[in-house]
């Protein structure tokens, strides 16, 4: 009976994110927080192999205190507790710091046998933090993988890889990152959502870790890419189409 | 000894990294490193194409990872110090890449798609995407060697020079995981090619049967286009093969025109199309985020306008 650890990022919505007018800066001061996509993933497939296997399933975060607001909706999505691994100095983590952070407090107090992370995050995108953890924690690693089965005291894991599929046999304990298209991820409903208010949560402090993390790269500046395009809308009808031939004709794919 | 080291999975990614080697390790006036485990390759092919030293590693043995290299190229690393490492973005290397930085204590930047080597500060400056492809970042390495993934295809291959010589030099050491790969299922190679492709007409989440490709394909087909599609599309429906599906973790496309049907435009795709030269959206939303990353726009039903779209246009072609 596997215990599962299921890791979440609380990420930036991009689609909140503003460019400064008239320059290439972003604006990330109207923005709102969510769960990263890929790790509702993460959450799923922890639930799923509970249902299917038993065993626990815990979830495990950090962030500054205000990420706070995404363990309740963690919560609703499958973990019976919550670790939120929490310091005002953790914001701009890099992945190496994260995976430090985690390494630290997973090995301070979480039993396990498998660890599950998303393929990457939702701000960063570095896909890092998952293969980097199991190095620190020195056991097994698959990434990228679309089905986890488990077998005894394996993972069965099918990774997706550029010319096919690898299938992997990890003895556990072992770490895996999960792609999307491994499950769908449940939709919380009311009374997930009243259970995951009930459910303990665990703060593991930076003074609890005793360590520090230093980060291993210094980001220079961060630029708005520029894709705007002035779109000339046309309607539907006959008149529209007419001139859409008309604007295929010019760009020269209808001879 | 220092010097630029490249690590990647496949042929045509190697040949990439030796062209953005070569001149990286010419700018900082360093040797070029390849590591190789194929002993199939000519290495004469490598040493043509700017590798001044090929580092072969052991074999592999059957069912052994990739990822059993690990502690071996991480000493290999630790004693030679190279100044800079490039590895190529396939999922394995990926992969590699992040365990190898994580044992040599030191950053990586993943998805690396453009460099400079600062000569002033002596230190490399590598951009990549953030917040879904809404932002570049450009960050320097602080540690040791500086490395990052990249991408395929970010750089072209370079030209090979006739009688461009090299050393190989081999590393010994036993391999040992406690990882088995038990199957390799090869996928079929699929004929499209949305990359060469000059037009691409791209499904998105719009679209609500499978049958209704076939909407899509008869545009394409009088356009002379390939048919391509969102993550979704591919991921989860699977409706068409995940070669085709465009964005910040699919392909990066340049055709002459794109056109999105019931595309709804997210960040994570459209970054796949900011090359192309123009951009068509179908989309009955008309604040979908598609029309902000378009050129023209049609507000409309895709199941209305695209059949009226493609019969206009054939009877263009006719007259």
């Amino acid at each position: 009976m596997p215990r599962i650890i299921t890791c979440f990022k609380w990420v930036v919505d991009q689609a909140d994110i503003r460019v400064v007018p008239g320059t290439d800066e972003l604006s990330l001061d109207r923005v709102g927080y969510r769960i990263s996509e890929y790790d509702r993933n993460c959450l799923e497939e922890g639930a799923r192999l509970k249902e299917q296997y038993g065993g626990e399933v815990v979830g495990l975060t950090v962030g500054i205190p205000g990420a706070k607001k995404s363990i309740k909706d963690a919560l609703s999505r499958g973990p019976e507790k919550a670790y939120f691994v929490t310091d005002p100095s953790f914001s701009n983590l890099e992945p190496g710091q994260t995976a430090a952070i985690m390494a630290a407090a997973i090995s301070s107090q979480i039993e396990y046998d498998l660890i599950i992370c998303g393929e990457g995050s939702g701000d960063l995108y570095a896909q890092q933090v998952g293969p980097r953890l199991a190095e620190m924690l020195g056991i097994p690693c698959a990434v990228f993988v679309n089905k986890i089965e488990i077998k005894e005291k394996e993972a069965i894991v099918e990774c997706k890889v550029e010319d096919g599929v690898e299938v992997l046999a990890l003895p556990l304990p072992a770490l895996i990152t999960v792609l999307p298209d491994i499950n769908t991820p449940r939709v919380p409903g009311l009374k997930d959502t009243l259970a995951a208010g009930k459910k303990p949560v665990e703060e593991i402090t930076l003074q609890d870790l005793n360590k520090s993390f230093d980060p291993y790269l210094e980001t220079l500046n961060v630029r708005a890419t520029s894709m705007e395009r002035t779109c000339e809308k046309m309607d539907a009808g006959s008149e529209g189409i007419a001139k859409m031939v008309a604007v295929l004709t010019k760009a020269g794919v209808i001879s | 000894m220092a010097g630029v080291w490249i690590l990647a999975d496949n042929h045509d990614q190697i040949l990439e990294l030796l062209a953005a080697g070569r001149s990286l390790a010419d700018d900082i006036g360093m040797g070029l490193h390849l590591l190789l485990w194929d002993r199939e390759e000519k290495s004469g092919e490598y040493f043509s194409y700017g590798a001044d030293e090929i580092i072969l590693l052991p074999a592999l043995a059957d069912g052994q990872p990739l990822s059993v290299y690990i502690p071996l190229i991480a000493e290999e690393a630790a004693r030679e110090k190279p100044e800079v490492f490039l590895i190529g973005g396939s999922n394995r290397c990926k992969e590699l890449a992040a365990r190898i930085a994580t044992r040599l204590e030191t950053g990586l930047c993943s998805e690396c798609t453009a460099f400079h080597f600062n000569q002033d500060l002596k230190r490399l400056e590598m951009e990549r995407m953030i917040y879904g492809g809404v932002g570049v970042q450009t960050v320097a390495s602080t540690s040791k060697p500086q490395m990052a993934t990249i991408p395929p295809r970010t750089f072209s291959p370079g030209s090979p020079l006739e009688g461009r010589e090299g050393k190989t030099r081999e590393i010994t050491g036993a391999l040992e995981t406690p990882v088995r790969v038990l199957e390799k299922k090869a996928k079929s190679k699929e004929q499209v090619n949305i990359r060469e492709a000059k037009v691409v007409v791209c499904v998105g989440r719009g679209l609500e049967n499978e049958e209704d490709l076939q909407l899509a394909r008869e545009l394409a087909e009088v356009l002379g286009g390939e048919v391509a599609c969102t993550r979704p599309i591919a991921e989860e429906l699977h409706w068409l093969p995940e070669e085709t599906y465009i964005g910040l973790s699919g392909q990066v496309i340049k055709p002459h025109l794109y056109i999105g049907i019931g595309v709804s435009g997210q960040i994570q795709h459209t970054v796949g199309i900011r090359d192309a030269k123009t951009v068509i959206a179908i989309n009955r939303d008309e604040n979908a985020a598609i029309f902000e990353v378009a050129d023209y726009g049609i507000i409309g039903d895709l199941y209305e306008v695209v059949p009226q779209l493609t019969r206009a246009i054939k009877e263009k072609v006719k007259s």
